[in-house]
């Protein structure tokens, strides 16, 4: 059983590295080539685990070269147009101002209830207020809506404000963040002065947060 | 581009070293068939010193071989070997005629141990 054990633990490792080795995409934003991968690894991972007479090294090494292979294949795609349209396709339309391209959904094996789904997940439930839908190489549907149904933007109501400016933690759970403070341009004497007006210190603040403009938001810690 | 060469590096790391681990494997098994013959060519001379030697040095070369069980990938064919060898030199002590078949058995599963690391076309497939 220790063998077992000690297996698992190192195969934690190897995959742990393996997947930070691959970077940092989200799961439903993986490419083809990556989801394969990522699966291919839990099932070769599982291997020695399960059958101590497998070798650790039967499932490690197929793990890293997978990786590597997909981090190399990765790197060739960022240089290479051509490669990259090779591997991951290219997006495609499927309407176009306003039209449904059947064909195009045909090839790509889309439904109607396929394209219908997406537009729901977005929050749109009229077709005829889509101007452009794309496919993505990840298979996920982006729509363009027309002008007249796109929702207003700053802009278009002259609203003021700003959003340059996002308040940042810079103390969490009695902890500071020295590195966001410097960041912000605010100093530890700063931070000193705030805390003694509120009457607390580094280790009763819970949560502390600033902006640029030394706004900030203080909830001290409970009991 | 650091992940990139670290890819790189450590593909190519795992490539030399699976290869080299083939090269190793075929050497090594070339000299277990060597000490086998020798241990066979004592008995035949009836020199019980030199076959015992020889079996026991065998069943030590294996033995080291298999604390570096990591290029072995069939532990299963390996332990066959084990038991074979460890034939071999109980009735090189014995000086038994069984060590004949006993020499045939464990070159055949040698060999056969070899095969099984070489990447042929056929084995890949």
């Amino acid at each position: 059983m220790a063998i077992v054990l000690i297996r698992a633990v190192i195969l934690y490792i190897v995959i742990t590295f393996s997947l930070r080795l691959m970077g940092k995409r989200q799961l439903g934003e993986l490419q083809p080539s990556e989801l394969v991968v990522t699966i291919l690894i839990s099932n070769i991972a599982a291997i020695p685990v399960e059958d101590s007479s497998v070798p650790m090294i039967m499932g490690i090494v197929p793990i890293l070269t997978l990786v590597c292979l997909d981090v190399i294949m990765s790197g060739i795609m960022l240089k290479s147009a051509k490669v990259r349209k090779l591997m991951i396709g290219s997006p495609r339309i499927i309407i176009s101002e306003g039209d449904i391209l059947q064909k195009e959904m045909k090839r790509l094996r889309y439904t109607v209830d396929d394209l219908t789904e997406a537009m729901r997940e977005q929050q749109i439930f009229d077709i005829t207020q889509i101007h452009y839908a794309i496919v993505e190489t990840t298979g996920k549907i982006n729509f363009l809506l027309k002008k007249d149904y796109q929702p207003a933007e700053k802009q278009d109501v002259q609203a003021g404000g700003s959003t340059d400016n996002p308040p940042s933690v810079i103390i969490r759970d009695g902890i500071t963040d020295n590195e966001q403070l410097r960041l912000l341009g605010l100093g530890e004497q700063w931070l000193t002065k705030i805390l003694r007006e509120n009457n607390v210190g580094i280790k009763g603040v819970f949560l502390m947060t600033a902006d640029r403009n030394g706004n900030h938001t203080i909830v001290k810690k409970a009991g | 581009m650091n992940r990139i060469i670290i890819s790189i590096v450590i593909l190519g790391v795992m490539s030399v070293c699976c290869f080299m681990s083939v090269g190793y494997v075929d050497s090594f098994t070339d000299m277990l068939c060597d000490k086998i013959n020798e241990v066979e060519k004592a008995f035949e001379e009836q020199d019980k010193e030199r076959s015992s030697k020889a079996a026991e040095e065998l069943l030590n070369e294996w033995n080291d071989f298999l604390d570096m069980a990591i290029l072995v990938n069939d532990l299963g064919h390996s332990l066959e070997i084990t038991s074979s060898i460890a034939e071999v030199y109980s009735f090189a002590q014995e000086q038994n005629e069984e060590l004949y078949a006993a020499c045939d058995r464990a070159q055949a599963q040698i060999k056969m141990f070899r095969d099984m690391q070489t990447p042929t076309l056929w084995k890949i497939l």
